[in-house]
């Protein structure tokens, strides 16, 4: 990435006219972390949005309300009953890494590392948008392909909004790497309501292995209004992803990654199903 | 071409002005400013040998814009110790011999001294959370950990 000239604006209103007369021109950054990996082609202007009161994260009725600037340590360091995206941040790259990187940066450019979108799309998060208006869109609408999509003419993710993980409900996530660093071959993250012995309400989501984050339909049908048990919960991920396609990664075939997204989702798939009979109403 | 920029942030202590090229890279204005304590490896944020504190917090400096500095409270190894002063934290990686050849251990006191400053009492789990990303090729971590728990053991108060 070519910086040529940067800004440090203090209000919101200050960054996005910034952002609106910079245009393509414009490179938003918070904890600068992918810059790196972004190619030096055209110049640009960086826009710090690190003082504009976007960080911190605070209990919102039945949802905690995130900054997008704020850091994912914090969310690693944050331990509260409802919380569980401390799981998620725990295994995102090194604990520099996460010192820096934030949540905004890690899903509004969906890159291969991005781990979030998996889990805000399990968990049916909202994502607010700062532009001329406020609007909030669903985990669904945002990830329905890139959001960059969202953010040329110059708006700003200012919060997102994750619903606390209640009564009967659990919450899983798993991602598979070779390193303890590395990027993900296969992320998978899983959200169960349930109802006395029965499932609900199904949602489950993967990334890594696909092109890009998805909701897994066919796996969230298979499970709705069934009785659950871990025969139930893995049968449903190894046959619901059928119709999905797989990248390869490092050396694995397509068919082998489909393979370790099914096993992986089913593993979150427990871990939630565990959560939610631990913490039955 | 792009013009030098002055930012100002206080480097070990002193509050100082730099004037910095825009996109120029934290670790570029360290060395350059004669700090070479601070380590180049991997150029890309992944060996964590360049790790410096920025408010209190380890970060990587190869791959931070200096311009984040600005504002901002930056301490580097060589505001932490030297030969005539060493830090207690350095002092328990020499007992403990995990040190061979050194280029990551100036990162890994960074991660260490932000690691206790957050929390003198970091358990077991927390020093391996909080070195996963400083790499070192010599030791294979077991002498670094032990040296790390043996800070946290003198950081508790004694038992009455």
């Amino acid at each position: 990435m070519k910086i040529t000239d940067f800004k440090i604006p203090t209000r919101l209103d200050e960054a996005l006219a910034a952002l609106r007369d910079l245009g393509p021109a414009a490179l938003p950054v918070a904890g600068a972390t992918s810059l790196v990996f972004i190619p030096e082609d055209q110049p640009m202007t960086a826009v710090d949005l690190n003082r504009l009161g976007l960080d911190g994260i605070r209990r919102d009725g039945d949802a905690f309300r995130i900054g997008a600037a704020t850091r994912v340590a914090a969310l690693q360091k944050r331990h509260e009953p409802g919380w569980v995206l401390d799981r998620v941040a725990l295994t995102l790259s090194s604990q520099q890494i996460r010192n820096e990187s934030t949540l905004g940066g890690n899903i509004c450019r969906v890159f291969p590392w991005s781990d979030f979108p998996a889990a805000l799309l399990a968990l049916g998060a909202g994502l607010v948008i700062r532009g001329a208006q406020e609007k909030e869109m669903t985990a669904d609408e945002f990830f329905s392909s890139q959001p960059a999509r969202l953010f040329r003419g110059g708006d700003l993710l200012t919060h997102i909004r994750v619903p606390a993980v209640g009564a009967g409900a659990g919450f899983g996530y798993k991602k598979v790497r070779q390193t303890a660093t590395g990027f993900s071959l296969a992320t998978a993250a899983a959200c169960l309501q349930l109802d006395g012995g029965g499932i609900r309400s199904a949602r489950a989501a993967l990334s890594a292995a696909v092109p890009f984050p998805a909701r897994c339909a066919a796996v969230e049908a298979a499970l709705a209004g069934k009785k659950a048990s871990e025969g139930l919960l893995r049968e449903a991920a190894l046959n619901g992803l059928s119709g999905l396609k797989f990248k390869e990664a490092e050396g694995m075939s397509a068919e082998y990654i489909g393979r370790l997204a099914a096993v992986t989702l089913g593993d979150a798939l427990v871990e939630a199903w565990a959560q939610a009979k631990e913490q039955a109403s | 071409m792009s013009t030098t920029r002055t930012i100002t942030f206080t480097l070990n202590g002193k509050k100082r002005d730099f004037q910095i090229a825009p996109g120029e890279l934290l670790v570029k204005l360290l060395r350059r400013s004669g700090l070479t304590g601070t380590k180049e490896g991997c150029d890309e944020g992944t060996c964590g040998a360049c790790t410096v504190n920025v408010d209190g917090r380890a970060v990587l400096s190869c791959i931070m814009p200096a311009f984040l500095a600005h504002g901002r409270n930056v301490v580097t190894i060589e505001g932490v110790g030297d030969f005539d002063r060493v830090h207690p934290i350095q002092q328990a990686l020499v007992d403990a011999g995990a040190v061979q050849c050194g280029y990551c251990t100036p990162g890994l006191v960074m991660s260490a001294k932000a690691m206790f400053e957050e929390n003198p009492a970091a358990s077991d789990e927390d020093i391996r959370v909080h070195t996963d990303g400083n790499l070192c090729r010599c030791t294979g971590y077991e002498k670094i950990w032990t040296a790390l728990r043996n800070v946290r053991d003198a950081n508790k108060p004694a038992q009455a």
